[in-house]
């Protein structure tokens, strides 16, 4: 069996640091019991007084309580569609940071609590990402702009539209430079209005600007094809993957509609179809540690890799070949792969150098992909920004060249890397303006700041993918002054209305023509804004041709780079739960740890095992990367000189949250030629200093037994249980002198494919955004106290320099024969008649028996009262953060043990809809906040008394097994072993 | 000595401590006089005396406070209160309310207010007088003797009763201070033990509300079904208090009430104007780790209101019937008999559809279907 270990310490020496966590106990425990403590308890007279005192007030406090007089004010007059106690959903898009996701939102009494990924959606397919669930909460943030402010002092509307156009009109009647500065737009109607404003202010410069870009992408498709566009991936119809650095799975491009496309294809019993996946890459990403196999490089190699590839593969089929020097690696094996599975292959790449896209270009196009799993002709459009065109306006700015700034919801002093002269280049402008949704650096620095809406309050439309449009619609009505954009820049322009009517004006001349089966608008916009998306029917097109010519223009760059350059090599890279930093203010989003290094509320070095050794430096130690200082966390699989940053943390003007909390990297960012290249060369020195990490990566130790359970495809299509063969063992085992539960109706059950789940996340958020999941800050989870109710461990086996990694959400595993239920004394944990194991809030006592007891460790304890208290200074402690928790679920309180209860208030509310409905429930029809979610579809919920079910046909599966099932707990909870896809020979 | 000295000090700071709270309740009621308060002060005084009846200004009619209530009184009153009248009138002028007693509108105000006479500067003090109440915040209603006294006060005894006990010895019978420490002891252990009982239950709490709207006219003398106002009871965990403009199916019509003539159902259309909802005073709350869903037991179940919220048609003040505390949930659960042949769902209960279908046992309690689980309400 494979060694299995959970960080480098325990791999090196698991005696030893059994050893240390035991000396800090004792140490912990003698500081309890230290006498110096003790003495300052030794009561005094005045003590005994106010002791007294205290508890006379006390008891006649207790003795006269009266409940407060609550009032209950109904509408004056009720919508029609809102039921009090009822929730309703919108369908409708979120399009943050780059990520486009269909989603549905959960409103309940006029706010919107929960985001639920839209199933009709043909990209997203029901699933969404973290920060997409995280999302929700940003509404409700304290640090978002809430009146129009010109230089610090608030202003009106009418005073904006007013003064702005004048001073436009004028800088550009002088003839003055004025820039609007957007991130990318993916609304159609947003682009027509900002043809508007062009027209109307002549010189108006539109850039579009991604803090991180795939310019590169862009470029080289250029080059290769004549089109600066990024293709569609068919994740789903590969058969072979080859990934160079792209993290699909985790931030790049459109990671939940990749997620979707690449779990489908993970099925061991697909047998021979089951893609394979190979990730070469010099850092450890969430994708890299999902692939069947894993290859290390150096970022500043890849180039030469990837030509190297491409001539091999030449070779084979013919092509021309170039001169290039020899790879550190040896990919011989990716290519047989490759070559065998033509047309049904993808290579991508996640670099930003349009040399590097060009090579996988042509080598995707001697493969026949394009037209099978690239298309070219139906393209993305999450990702529009050129890099060139914004260094040159930066250029332009540090000169002096710009008279006039308008910034819309991008905050380059931030994320650009010469950011601190851009924030001075700003100040000295003739006017500078900032739309704005929340407190941020660009906007501190410009003399308008002009709150925007969050996108649950705005009307926009998309188009991520050609062709496929879809609806924003608000569901609350703005809690502040803010105004759209659009709006704004239509006022400027002399026209009135609202952006809802633009919208439905630009759809019916515009997108209501490309459908036939509707001859009435009305309806069909209802219908359209119904679903939240529209998909126009393509008519199949020819892929164009690739230009050879670029890939010979593009060879002679491909060099090795000289060691000169520095000790190291950077790689900044962003979080997939944590973005590019605009949402860094989010609390859920800045506890979730992070999926593969399971750290949270800060960024940090990763260095590979052995460069720590070699700096003689341990987790939490500091170093100094160049100029920066940056804590070391130790990340196997990191190539050994290649150190990896998250970019999104340091953020110098935000919120609470988010100031204070980790360090930018974005001036690691090198611009090259006017293209910014995420990787850098550097110079490492250990600091004698040290800085605390949140790592919840050493909680909950399984103490190596036999918890992940797998084998791979060559083995499993042999035999069915393979990896699995204690299961059929300890299933015979089971025994019992108790009664066994019965369960009359339903027993519910969950079953996860830990073949599909790719670790991403996205459960934990919308766990803790359906169950009112308390944040409690960096200091408490460093203490182990994380409340997220399913967390996602993360092992490694085998070489630690390239280690095999395994993902495995755990929950409450809801034991039929549960050790935490027989040990509370209150009888505060029970089971249910469903087979539920039930915590009830208001009867525990807080003994925490049931946690120690707990073989999961999935219980988690109310150490603090985390709601209205000013030492957990976050959304719960005031009155606007508070709209987001569920009115279903109670908010636990100090004291209190709580844990996974499988969403049983959408149980309960289910069953009574099938009641009401006069009707037995149906398979699938509920869904627990984590299953519903799921961009994989690695959940699935269900009755296990139902012999039809999906659940309890997994639960038959020769893949199923328990988690520590030998304990003979019964868990209602089932995984299915993972099996790996490597390569033959 | 020390602690007999001590407790000398706690004896000292609970006297201490009430001097104090009687004295910042004197300096609070210290006003600050001129002369054109004064003169107010007479006119006001002159219009509480008018509509006290001490200055009669017509013998043959009643005086004012005879129907409308200066004090916060226990019993029903339909009429409107002195307050409340005040609070309509303050904004508008002296006139309106001359218009409004000399000529009253209709059935139930001009029979009440038959042939009274006013005389303007009479309708003038009076308007001040009730101006005044508007002023002064309202009426407070008398602060009655609580248990918290009584508590402080069994404490005390017991305190002293101690300090004789051990220190001072001057009571001869030993036995004494004994009794008296433990009898107030035990009545204290008493008094925490039931209200620690009743605490956040309200049994019988029926507040008034701010419009006089009575079950008993509606639901009873009208036969007006419950779930016309409370429409959402069968499809919602919110059985839902009808916003205003559903009031306004009947009483756009209905202008005027039997028992309370136009006062009330003005208010309904004052909202309407004021585009203000109805600030009604909550009765039955659970605490907030109680989950209940009354679409489960009235749409599912198909109780009776009455089951759970009492004779309300026979309310003009809503009550809380029933204290609405676990073990009364559950006792309800254990006797109620779940109707299984009507519902489709209850046939995924495969053992006890069938016995039922059998006939083998004609009834199962809610009880035994599962409804006492905890996360079936605690969740």
């Amino acid at each position: 069996m494979n060694k299995y270990w959970r960080s480098i310490e325990e791999l090196n020496d698991s005696s030893k640091l059994k050893q240390e966590e035991l000396t800090n106990e004792i140490a912990n425990k003698k500081a309890l019991n230290d006498p110096e403590s003790i003495e300052t308890f030794a009561s005094t007279r005045r003590d005994f007084l106010k002791v007294f005192g205290f508890s006379v007030a006390g008891a006649a406090v207790v003795a006269s309580c009266k409940k407060p007089v609550e009032k209950a004010i109904p509408y004056l007059v009720r919508p029609e569609e809102i039921i009090p106690g009822q929730c309703n959903y919108y369908a409708s898009s979120y399009f943050e940071e780059n990520e486009y996701c269909g989603v549905l939102v959960k409103v309940r009494d006029g706010r919107p609590i929960k985001i639920e990924g839209n199933e009709q959606s043909s990209l997203t397919k029901g699933g969404t990402s973290a920060r997409v669930q995280a999302s929700v909460m940003s509404l409700y943030d304290l640090a978002r702009y809430k009146e129009p402010l010109a230089t610090g002092e608030k202003i009106t509307w009418e005073k904006v539209n007013n003064e702005i156009p004048q001073k436009l009109e004028e800088i550009a009647q002088a003839d003055g430079k004025i820039v609007l500065l957007t991130s990318t737009v993916i609304s159609p109607t947003y682009r027509q209005v900002i043809t508007e404003l062009q027209e109307r202010f002549q010189g108006l410069d539109w850039i579009q600007y991604d803090a991180v870009s795939s310019s590169g992408m862009l470029e080289a498709n250029d080059r290769s094809f004549g089109k600066a566009a990024i293709p569609t991936y068919h994740f789903d119809k590969a058969k072979v993957i080859v990934s160079f650095g792209a993290d699909f799975l985790g931030t790049w491009i459109s990671p939940v509609e990749f997620t979707k496309q690449y779990s489908s294809r993970r099925n061991p019993d697909l047998k021979e179809q089951m893609s394979r996946h190979y990730q070469v890459e010099s850092m450890m990403t969430l994708t890299g540690s999902n692939a069947d196999e894993r290859v290390v490089i150096k970022s500043s190699d890849e180039g030469i890799v990837l030509l190297n590839l491409y001539n091999e593969i030449a070779k084979q089929l013919g092509g021309t070949t170039y001169a290039v020097d020899q790879s550190s690696t040896d990919l011989s094996f990716i290519v047989r792969d490759l070559l065998l599975s033509k047309g049904e292959s993808l290579v991508v790449c996640g670099s930003n150098n349009p040399d590097h896209q060009v090579i996988v270009n042509a080598i995707n196009s001697m493969l026949g992909n394009y037209g099978a799993t690239i298309d070219m002709i139906s393209t993305n459009r999450v990702k529009q920004g050129d890099d060139r065109k914004m260094s040159q306006f930066v250029e332009d700015l540090l000169n002096g060249k710009v008279d006039a700034l308008l910034a819309v919801d991008v905050n380059p002093v931030y994320n650009y890397p010469q950011g601190e002269a851009i924030k001075d280049a700003i100040e000295k402008l003739k006017l500078s303006v900032a739309f704005a949704k929340e407190k941020q650096e660009t906007a501190e620095a410009c003399k308008y700041i002009l709150p925007l809406p969050h996108y649950l309050e705005s009307w926009g439309d998309t188009e991520p993918t050609d062709g496929k449009f879809s609806l924003i619609q608000p569901t609350i009505h703005p809690l502040f002054n803010s105004r759209p954009v659009q709006e704004v820049f239509l006022a400027w322009c002399g026209k009135t209305g609202n952006y809802r009517d633009v919208i439905k004006f630009y759809w019916e001349a515009n997108v209501f023509p490309k459908q036939t089966d509707n001859t009435e608008f009305t309806s069909w916009w209802n219908t359209v804004l119904q679903r939240g998306v529209f998909d126009e029917i393509s008519v199949p097109e020819e892929q164009p041709i690739i230009d050879v010519t670029s890939l010979k223009a593009t060879t002679t760059r491909i060099k090795s780079v000289s060691k000169t350059q520095g000790d190291v090599e950077v790689v900044v890279y962003e979080m997939n739960g944590k973005g590019n930093g605009a949402m860094a203010n989010n609390p859920w989003s800045m506890e979730m740890p992070d999926s593969v290094s399971k750290v949270s509320w800060d960024n940090f070095a990763a260095i590979s095992p052995r460069k720590a050794i070699e700096l003689g430096v341990d987790n939490e130690d500091m170093v100094a990367l160049g100029d920066l200082e940056l804590p070391v966390f130790i990340q196997p699989g990191q190539e050994e000189n290649t150190i990896a940053v998250a970019l999104g943390f340091g953020r110098s003007v935000s919120g609470k949250v988010a100031e204070g909390a980790g360090f930018n990297v974005y001036p690691f960012i090198n611009v090259v030629e006017g293209r910014r290249m995420y990787q850098a060369f550097s110079t490492v020195k250990k600091l004698n200093k040290t800085y605390p990490l949140a790592m919840t990566q050493t909680h909950h130790s399984m103490e190596g037994r036999e918890i992940v359970r797998e084998a791979v495809l060559e083995e499993y299509s042999r035999k069915a249980n393979a990896g699995n063969e204690s299961h059929e063992r300890h299933e015979k085992h089971h025994v019992t002198l108790y009664d066994e539960p019965e369960f009359p109706a339903h027993q519910w059950g969950l079953a996860i494919d830990l073949n599909k789940c790719t670790g991403c996340g996205n459960c934990t958020i919308a766990c803790q955004a359906e169950n009112n999941v308390a944040v409690i800050g960096k200091e408490q989870v460093r203490n182990r106290r994380i409340m997220h109710w399913i967390r996602i461990d993360r092992y490694y086996s085998e070489n630690p320099e390239n280690p095999k990694t395994y993902h495995q959400p755990v929950m409450c595993q809801h034991c039929d024969n549960a050790p935490c239920e027989n040990v509370c004394p209150v009888s505060a944990t029970m089971h249910s008649n469903e087979g539920l194991n039930q915590m009830v809030y208001n009867r525990c006592v807080g003994t925490r028996y049931c946690i120690n007891n707990c073989p999961y460790k999935v219980r988690r304890f109310n150490w603090f009262k985390y709601a209205n208290n000013e030492k957990f200074d976050f959304n719960v402690n005031n009155d606007l953060g508070k709209m987001v928790l569920n009115p279903d679920v109670t908010v636990r309180s100090r004291g209190v043990v709580e844990k996974c209860s499988l969403c049983v208030q959408r149980i309960q509310e289910k069953k009574l809809e099938a009641k009401l409905e006069n009707r037995q429930l149906n398979d699938g029809e509920i869904q627990p906040a984590c299953m519903q979610t799921c961009p994989a579809d690695a959940i699935v919920f269900g009755d296990l008394k139902d012999p039809e079910s999906r659940i309890s046909k997994l639960f038959e599966h020769p893949r199923n097994y328990h988690l520590i099932e030998e304990l003979h707990t019964l868990p209602s909870v089932g995984y299915l072993t993972k099996i790996r896809n490597p390569h033959k020979g | 000595m020390g602690q007999i000295r001590g407790i000398c000090r706690i004896v000292h700071s609970i006297i201490l401590l009430v001097l104090l709270v009687d004295f910042s309740v004197v300096a609070a009621e210290n006003p600050v006089d001129n002369d054109h308060q004064t003169q107010k002060k007479e006119v006001i005084k002159d219009g509480k005396r008018l509509f006290m009846g001490l200055l009669p200004f017509d013998r043959k009619h009643e005086s004012c406070v005879s129907c409308h209530h200066v004090v916060a009184i226990d019993t029903f009153s339909w009429y409107p209160s002195a307050l409340e009248i005040a609070n309509l009138y303050h904004a508008k002028a002296d006139k309106d309310l001359e218009k409004v007693l000399m000529e009253p509108m209709g059935n139930k105000m001009s029979e009440v207010h038959q042939e009274y006479q006013f005389k303007e500067e009479d309708v003038k003090a009076i308007k001040t007088y009730l101006d005044s109440l508007v002023v002064d915040n309202g009426v407070e209603p008398k602060p009655s003797v609580n248990n918290l006294f009584l508590f402080l006060f069994l404490g005390i005894l017991i305190t002293l009763s101690l300090v004789d006990l051990i220190f001072t010895r001057r009571i001869k019978y030993r036995i004494i201070p004994v009794i008296v420490l433990l009898a107030c002891g035990g009545y204290q252990a008493k008094m925490l033990m039931f209200e620690a009982k009743a605490l956040g239950r309200s049994k019988d709490y029926a507040p008034d509300q701010p419009i006089k709207f009575s079950h008993k006219v509606h639901a009873g003398e009208n036969q007006i079904d419950c779930k016309y106002c409370h429409n959402t009871v069968d499809k919602s965990r919110s059985a839902g208090i009808p916003s205003v403009n559903l009031c306004l199916n009947c009483h756009s019509l209905v202008r005027e009430g039997s028992n309370s003539g136009q006062f009330e159902i003005n208010k309904i259309h004052q909202a309407v104007e004021n585009g203000q909802s109805v600030e009604w005073i909550r009765i039955h709350k659970l605490p907030d780790h109680a989950y209940f869903n009354h679409a489960q037991h009235v749409g599912v179940a198909k109780l009776d209101c009455n089951k759970c919220h009492g004779e309300v048609e026979k309310m003009h003040v809503l009550k809380q019937e029933s204290d609405m505390s676990m073990g009364w949930c559950v006792n309800c659960h254990r006797e109620t008999h779940v109707n299984m042949g009507e519902n489709k769902y209850y046939s995924s209960y495969k053992e006890q559809h069938e016995a039922y279908a059998r006939g083998d046992k004609n009834a199962f309690t809610a009880d035994e279907l599962g409804s006492n689980d905890c996360m079936r309400c605690h969740y």
